[in-house]
């Protein structure tokens, strides 16, 4: 693991849906906005953060925020989560919670870690290692061909 | 007046492209279906099925969280219908105190199977779910409807 200066804090771009899978696209940006971290996940997982970034408050409480009233219950905080690895194009992060100081870390896949950030208010980031791994050059020539519609949410 | 739940299966509902959970309880008297999305019914059947996927699934996720947190399951209690809604809780035990967390059945289901609680339905709820309704759905099912959950 990183240490925590080397860490680069990282925003939820928008959710795109990938046309030709059944998937959607997580769109991180870094502060600059001269990163971009794309993520493929899942489509309960895309409208789970796509309800989260549009402050939707379902009728009946999704898987997320059953996680975030359990927080509220037994009286623990999402700190941070931390994208820190990427192996075989599958990502992994690690989310920290703290109950009375006492902080624990939990492995979890980026899109749980992302849909549970941003009801939690807590910041996202990633390891640099993540992000020089992440293959800049197809991303750009992948990104160019998206239609700008697929964008739910072009500015955050 | 609760009764003890089992769940009985997953059946693919392709009318309304959705997954219903049959729940039954002991007795095999009553039955509750439960329509859930695609994702729910994804977690249910891995706990059912004892799958491991390779990374944690968002119950999976709950489950270590709670385990983190020395909190435990005690039960899941399916609690009311309205408008064709389920409403569900779940019972948490943490320190000496009991805390109850209002959720979906579907959510409420698949952290009951991964921390083996007890499933409960109430009174109400077995007596308001229409089963004659589910029954003449049955009837119009066809054996390849019943998938080997697929999900």
């Amino acid at each position: 693991m990183a240490e925590t200066n080397s860490l680069i804090s990282l925003k939820v771009h928008g959710v795109l849906v990938d046309p030709n899978t059944d998937t959607q696209i997580v769109v991180l940006r870094d502060e600059k906005n001269a990163e971009v971290l794309p993520i493929w996940v899942g489509t309960a997982e895309g409208t789970s953060i796509r309800l989260a970034l549009e402050n939707v408050i379902p009728p009946r409480p999704m898987s997320h925020d059953l996680i975030c009233s359990f927080a509220l219950h037994l009286g623990f905080t999402l700190n941070k989560v931390v994208i820190t690895e990427v192996k075989n194009n599958t990502y992994f992060s690690t989310l920290f919670l703290s109950k009375d100081g006492l902080e624990k870390s939990i492995d979890s896949r980026p899109s749980d870690a992302i849909a549970l950030a941003l009801r939690a208010q807590c910041p996202i980031f990633v390891t640099p290692e993540v992000l020089e791994r992440r293959g800049s050059d197809d991303l750009d020539t992948w990104l160019s061909k998206l239609d700008q519609k697929g964008f739910e949410q072009p500015e955050t | 007046m609760l009764s003890q739940m089992n769940v009985r299966g997953l059946l693919f509902d392709p009318y309304n492209n959705a997954y219903i959970v049959i729940l039954r309880d002991e007795e095999q008297s009553d039955m509750l279906p439960i329509w859930v999305g695609k994702a729910e019914a994804s977690a249910i059947s891995f706990a059912l099925e004892r799958i491991a996927p390779p990374r944690p699934m968002t119950h999976d996720l709950m489950k270590t969280i709670l385990d983190n947190m020395d909190a435990k399951v005690i039960s899941t209690v399916i609690t009311d219908l309205k408008d064709n809604t389920y409403f569900a809780k779940i019972h948490l035990l943490f320190g000496d105190s009991e805390f109850t967390v209002d959720s979906r059945p579907s959510d409420a289901i698949a952290v009951a199977l991964r921390t083996e609680a007890p499933i409960f339905a109430s009174g109400e709820v077995l007596h308001k779910q229409n089963s004659e309704e589910l029954e003449r759905w049955l009837e119009n099912l066809k054996p390849e409807d019943f998938g080997k959950s697929d999900v």
